[in-house]
């Protein structure tokens, strides 16, 4: 491994790339700077410090007041002092989230809304695929075998250029649906497996209650089936974090859709690759960490 | 109480039909313990299971308090609610603990609140003797204890039958007695019972009448005494000194 890194290290040197890691933390939070000016010519009349802002009033020829409260250490005017249209007063700074940081939050929502529309999909499906009734069956089987049987990148396209436009809807929306469909179909079949792992005796010991199949499919069958099959949700979960990273191409500004612009006016592109990686195993980590917590939780049942 | 009329259960299994239950007409009564044994694949288990619907009949009726399970209008949830099945592979609910094995269906199906379904749980678990579990999880009980919470579980729905599939069969020989003590006691206190079982310890004690089965067909019935001293038909009379 170090052999590896090592090796990289020298290959990078060799071909005289400048790494430039300090440019990188301002794409995450930076200090934005809001120049104050007057709009039209006139005098100072009253400079007001109070703490870190100070109040700035102007009066103008047409004797019109107008005050501007700015950053004191900002402040680069004195009284009486005569202002042309659109010279500065001083100015407000902020903190503001850069590419990087807005990146990640689309990503981790776009990725939470597309999970949630994913489990109640697969659950829904999952749930007909092992249903009595041949119609409900064969249907999720083609839902199933055509999502599986497609590549997302090719789905997306569709979504977004076919149904988006017919039906008018924004490229957000049909990047989480089209994830959100891709997964369900992952899902339906992971429920299945998990619903069909569970013993027969379950079924009829809650049916020999009087439970109806409902009542029993939530109670009883279910929970125990999540249980069961949740290492591979997770994996499945995973996925879609990553699988994400897809929506870029209908131009939604995710995590590798912003790592690509500030590559675009950094040039620092094994950095900015580097870090994209990196977020996305903040990302993807923090998800099994979660899970593993659940597992260990349910686990006291065994 | 229970009557069952020409029942018929035909199994179809790789094109080959299989009668597991071959016409069998008798009459359950109110208060009455039955068991009904046999060799293995006789078809005991498969007619208990029609009686409370978990198999759908091939022809026949089955009646119970009047209604017909044959009837298609006939709505099972309600008729399995007044019907206990223990099974035995006990299947409890594992990822619920012994107690909440003993109040959901109470408050699902019988619509109880929490409150009196978890007195009435309690008043159970005390009745077959394991009041100190109720927070323990099935898997943490050994295999009588799980047997007891399952006929617990069964009885909190108060059911006018009580139905036993081999309930001591999948147990250890050391915890088989105190499965059928708690058995026994619900003989004692009037219950309806019809019991599968290869103990014939628990049938000449216990049971009203027994009923012997061969190839699904009620081959003779009668009670204990009878049955085990002076057994007409020649295929019981050779299970018999099989078993005994």
């Amino acid at each position: 491994m170090l052999g590896i890194v090592a090796g990289l290290w020298v290959a990078t040197e060799k071909m005289d790339y400048t790494w430039r890691w300090n440019r990188i933390p301002q794409y995450f939070l930076y200090h934005d700077e809001n120049v104050k000016t007057v709009p039209t010519d006139g005098h100072i009349t009253k400079i007001e410090k109070n703490g870190g802002t100070t109040t700035v009033t102007v009066r103008d020829q047409n004797e019109g007041i107008s005050t501007f409260d700015i950053d004191t250490d900002t402040a680069n005017v004195s009284i009486d002092e005569f202002l042309m249209e659109g010279d500065s007063v001083g100015s407000t700074r902020e903190w503001r989230a850069g590419p990087l940081a807005v990146g990640l939050w689309v990503t981790l929502w776009i990725s939470a809304v597309a999970s949630v529309l994913g489990l109640i999909i697969g659950v829904i499906t999952g749930l007909c695929r092992v249903s009595q009734n041949l119609t409900l069956r064969q249907l999720s089987i083609t839902y199933i075998e055509i999502i599986r049987g497609t590549p997302l990148l090719v789905q997306l396209f569709i979504f977004y250029f076919f149904i988006g436009t017919v039906f008018n809807i924004g490229r957000i929306p049909c990047g989480i649906g089209a994830l959100g469909i891709f997964a369900g179909a992952y899902v339906a079949e992971i429920i299945r497996a998990g619903i069909q792992s569970i013993s027969k005796g379950q079924m009829e010991a809650a049916r020999s209650l009087g439970m109806n199949v409902p009542q029993a499919m939530v109670y009883i069958i279910l929970p125990q089936a999540f249980k069961r099959t949740l290492p591979p949700l997770a994996g499945q979960f995973i996925s879609l974090i990553k699988d994400s990273s897809l929506v870029s191409v209908i131009a939604i500004t995710d995590l590798t859709k912003s790592g690509r612009e500030v590559i675009t006016s950094t040039f620092a592109v094994f950095e900015i690759w580097f870090i994209v990686a990196f977020l996305y195993l903040i990302l993807t980590f923090s998800l099994s960490q979660v899970v593993a917590w659940i597992e260990r939780r349910l686990a006291v049942s065994d | 109480m229970i009557k069952t009329v020409d029942l018929e259960k035909i199994f179809v299994v790789r094109d080959q039909e299989v009668r597991a239950v071959d016409g069998i007409t008798t009459h359950i009564k109110s208060g009455e313990v039955v068991v009904v044994i046999g060799p293995s694949g006789s078809g005991k288990s498969t007619y208990l299971r029609c009686l409370n619907g978990l198999e759908t009949l091939t022809a026949g009726h089955v009646h119970i308090d009047g209604i017909d399970l044959a009837n298609r209008k006939t709505d099972m949830n309600k008729v399995r609610r007044e019907v206990g099945m223990v099974f035995q592979q006990f299947n409890l609910f594992p990822h619920k603990t012994v107690l909440e094995n003993l109040v959901l269906a109470q408050m699902k199906v019988r619509k109880r609140s929490r409150k009196e379904a978890e007195i009435k749980g309690r008043a159970l678990l005390v009745k077959v003797g394991i009041p100190e579990k109720e927070s323990n999880y099935p898997s943490q009980l050994s295999g009588g204890q799980q047997q007891r919470v399952a006929i617990a579980r069964a009885l909190a729905m108060d059911p006018k039958v009580m139905l036993f599939d081999e309930p001591t069969s999948a147990l250890d020989p050391e915890m088989v007695g105190e499965v059928l003590e708690v058995m026994k006691q619900l003989a004692r206190e009037g219950m309806t019972m019809v019991v599968v079982t290869h103990e014939m310890g628990f049938a000449r004690e216990v049971a009203d009448r027994v009923l012997f089965m061969d190839y699904g067909k009620l081959v003779e019935e009668g009670t204990p005494e009878h049955f085990f001293t002076e057994p007409k038909e020649e295929r019981a009379k050779l299970f018999l000194r099989q078993v005994l």
